[in-house]
């Protein structure tokens, strides 16, 4: 049963005033399995529920199925067309196999592994950049700018580039966070389709120039499959390249933050993570649980459905809220602490079933080899302001800026004292 | 001589792949649906295991250690 009180929890969970510590009140939402709130929305934040539905063939990611449809932008219509993000079987499946078909298995399975050394070498040299400083900005200094190179590598777009690519970006991730649409001015929703349809026109430029001259990266892979059922049309890849583009690097940008923050925030866990380097594996794992990068997408239900007793209606909006089910103490045990070798940890923050995380793999490589880094070089690091300021998207959650103060940065080739290799 | 020991709950696995990305010597996939994995892989393949069986969505993969490497061939796998 749905009172007033909870009716507005979700609003409140997004609302920027608490988007340090959102955690009490999707504990609230918690109590009731399908919260309606106010607006129609369905909030559903049980673990069980969660991943019952992300798993369900009733549930669309194509918001085309909405009764009411999201308000729109004014539509630059390049760079619109619906990528397997945001489509249902049978589309999305084939739109999906067609750029696995060149990023892993079972076609290309070595390429993320491929592309550690590259990785181990950004993340070294972003912090040797930093040797002689005592203050520095995690964000800026190595939880922003490696995925960016990586992701920029991933799909032969030009690092110079990096900086606009990330201006355009930012624009596009800001309609999908609920908040910022409702409250955003028509110039400013004039200003985010401007920067999508520039957005677009370089990803269009860039695929036209990785078909001329193709390189070993991605899209170069994509636009020159000499399969024809293995190509996407022209519209699809600009849509799909600029996906990739965003999700490569707004996500892993917000886990490496989250990870630092949460390890300094735990000097227990830092110092284990500094004896046991290879607790750094299931220790990202416990971060996807714990903060993780997309706290909630949002879905459609096809058809009336009935979830946790609470009937929804074919067409309703549901916001599926990761970062409560991994939470959820009914599925964890001590659901609300940082467990660093937690065992069982099916956690949901690459979401679960047909729409899980594509870019995972190299997302969970970036984020361990660069907390790794951060652990065995920075030299009594601690926090200078908790909580950090937050970027403004709710679902994409994350500091914008991570002050921290060392007491020095340790040169590459330094091993670390009392530590056998 | 020491090995690992890789096993899968095939009851459990749904194929996402996930291990095939973190050890691609020792996971492969046939098909879209059926995993192929080495059951008992060299030492030296150690963390891509141990990376391999954290990364896996459904927790399907438990890896242990082994005095004889058992079963010289591969094992196979298909989705439930």
């Amino acid at each position: 049963v749905t009172t007033t009180t909870t009716s507005t929890l979700f609003r409140q969970a997004v609302d920027p005033a608490n988007r340090a510590d959102p955690y009490p009140l999707y504990a609230e939402l918690r109590r009731t399995p399908v919260s309606l709130q106010d607006d129609g929305t369905y909030v559903i934040s049980t673990y069980r529920e969660t991943g019952q539905l992300l798993r369900d063939p009733r549930i669309s990611s194509d918001q085309r199925n909405r009764a009411e449809p999201p308000p729109r932008l004014q539509a630059s219509r390049i760079g619109r067309d619906p990528t397997f993000l945001n489509l249902d079987p049978p589309a999305h499946d084939r739109a999906r196999r067609v750029v696995m078909t060149q990023f892993g298995p079972p076609h290309t399975p070595g390429r993320v592994e491929s592309m550690r050394a590259r990785i181990e070498e950004i993340a070294t040299r972003l912090i040797d950049a930093q040797a002689g400083r005592i203050r520095i900005d995690i964000v800026e200094s190595l939880a922003f700018p490696l995925p960016v190179a990586v992701i920029c590598d991933l799909l032969g777009a030009p690092i110079a580039d990096a900086e606009r690519l990330h201006a355009w970006s930012n624009a596009v991730v800001s309609r999908i966070d609920p908040a910022t649409v409702s409250a955003a001015s028509d110039e400013e929703l004039q200003q985010t389709a401007q920067a999508e349809g520039e957005f677009a026109e370089y990803m269009g430029a860039l695929l036209a120039e990785r078909h001329a001259h193709p390189g070993d990266d991605l899209l170069s892979a994509l636009v020159n499959a000499e399969d024809p059922t293995q190509r996407l049309s022209d519209a699809e890849a600009i849509s799909t390249a600029m996906v990739l583009m965003i999700a490569g690097h707004e996500t892993t940008t917000n886990l490496i933050a989250n990870g630092v923050l949460t390890f300094l925030r735990h000097p227990e866990v830092l110092a284990r993570l500094a004896a046991e380097p290879d607790l750094m594996i299931s220790a990202v794992e416990e971060l996807l649980r714990y903060e993780p990068p997309v706290q909630f997408r949002e879905r459609t239900t096809l058809t009336d459905v009935e979830v946790a007793g609470v009937p929804i209606p074919k067409g309703a909006a549901l916001v599926m809220l990761l970062a409560a089910a991994n939470r959820d103490e009914a599925r964890f045990a001590k659901a609300d602490t940082f467990v660093p070798d937690r065992a069982d940890n099916e956690h949901l923050g690459f979401l679960t079933g047909i729409h899980y995380c594509f870019g995972a793999p190299i997302a969970r490589l970036e984020a361990q080899i660069a907390l790794r880094e951060f652990v065995r070089r920075f030299v009594e690091p601690r926090l200078v302001v908790d909580p950090p300021p937050y970027r403004a998207n709710a679902p994409l959650r994350g500091p914008s800026q991570l002050m921290i103060d060392v007491q020095r940065v340790r040169e590459s080739s330094e091993q670390r004292r009392g530590l056998a290799s | 001589m020491k090995h690992l020991s890789v096993i899968v709950d095939l009851s459990r696995c749904e194929v996402y792949g996930q291990c095939v990305f973190a050890a691609p010597g020792v996971f492969s996939l046939h098909g879209e649906d059926c995993l192929e994995f080495d059951p008992a892989p060299d030492e030296a393949a150690r963390q891509h295991v141990l990376r391999a069986a954290r990364a896996c969505p459904v927790q399907a993969i438990s890896v242990g250690w082994t005095d004889d490497r058992l079963g010289a061939s591969r094992t196979h796998g298909k989705s439930a």
